[in-house]
């Protein structure tokens, strides 16, 4: 059995390395908010984007893991009065958060390949 | 002046839950949902339960931070914590002879406990150093002298067994895990924990 080369490339960066589903929900909230990726507008997006409620201590503590690991950038920005002027933290996915994005969309598209998942059996 | 962000205790207990670095930030996020678009969709009363549940889902966090022998801290406090409540309740109501000094001792073991939650999940800012280490020896003496004494005596009973083993190791957890630096505390020492006039201006934290 051969395992090519993209595959190889996941299997080297190790299992550990690979993006989650919430951090990839995170991430590409972050990609589709650009400018205005906040706090906030990321727990948003992530609902929106996994049509369910989604505790903002999951959200944060995701948004801080990613940052220690260098995948998102983050700067503080002027707070508005609706705050009780307390700052904003806007996220950006950094350059190896995109590969990595790129990496898992790879893989998981390599995964996907040639299979067609049996239609539901009702009970 | 008409108060209409969330309530002020929900708010200082996010913000103890929260490390140095998030406080400003995650409670302003928090409060502008709470004021733009949760209160006026379902209401006050709703509206603090949904604050109250986000700020109740940082807890979990906090507990994770000391890693897994910072969560086993927080299990055998809130065991022991139980355990000595239980002890000084029914000591109370019993009042055998010397009952005072027992209900002292197990109040005092239960305030230990308090403490140590407290500076663990909350971010209380508890001058660890000054009572962790007499507590800590405190704590493994009294569970190290009451599992002497019920393996001396006649009637060996399991419920003192377990209980002094959970002191001990209480104790050398507190040794271990309370002295060192909550590590995303650490991380806002040399950048300050953002403040009103510090947010005025963009600037980036690497």
């Amino acid at each position: 059995m051969s395992i090519d080369t993209e595959c190889q490339h996941a299997y080297i960066v190790g299992m550990s390395d690979l993006l989650g589903t919430f951090e990839q929900a995170v991430l590409l909230a972050i990609l589709r908010l650009g400018d205005g990726a906040y706090g906030r507008a990321v727990l948003h997006q992530v609902q929106e984007s996994l049509t369910k409620s989604v505790a903002a201590g999951a959200v944060y503590t995701t948004l801080d893991r990613l940052e220690q690991r260098g995948l998102i950038d983050s700067r503080l920005a002027k707070g508005t009065a609706i705050r009780g002027g307390r700052a904003r933290r806007y996220y950006v996915v950094a350059a190896i958060g995109n590969r990595a994005l790129a990496d898992a969309q790879k893989t998981l598209a390599k995964m996907w390949q040639g299979v067609k998942v049996p239609a539901a059996v009702k009970s | 002046m008409n108060f209409s962000g969330p309530p002020r205790w929900a708010e200082f207990l996010l913000e103890r839950l929260l490390a140095a670095r998030d406080r400003e930030t995650v409670a302003g996020d928090l409060r502008e949902e709470y004021v733009e678009s949760i209160m006026p969709r379902i209401g006050r009363p709703r509206a603090d339960v949904w604050y109250f549940r986000h700020c109740l889902s940082f807890a979990r966090r906090c507990a994770s931070e000391g890693g897994p022998m910072g969560r086993l801290l927080i299990f055998s406090s809130l065991v022991t914590l139980i355990c000595s409540c239980w002890l000084a309740l029914m000591e109370l109501l019993l009042r055998h002879a010397g009952f005072a000094s027992r209900t002292a001792v197990a109040l005092l073991i239960a305030a230990i406990c308090v403490a140590t939650l407290l500076a663990r999940m909350l971010h209380l800012g508890v001058r660890r150093e000054r009572w962790f280490w007499p507590a800590a020896v405190a704590l493994i003496w009294f569970g190290a002298a009451s599992f002497l004494r019920n393996a001396r005596s006649a009637h060996f009973e399991g419920f003192v067994f377990v209980i002094s083993l959970v002191l001990v190791l209480q104790g050398l957890l507190m040794l271990v895990t309370m002295g060192r630096t909550n590590g995303r505390d650490r991380l806002t020492i040399g950048a300050g924990a953002p403040s009103g006039e510090a947010a005025d201006s963009i600037r980036s934290d690497r």
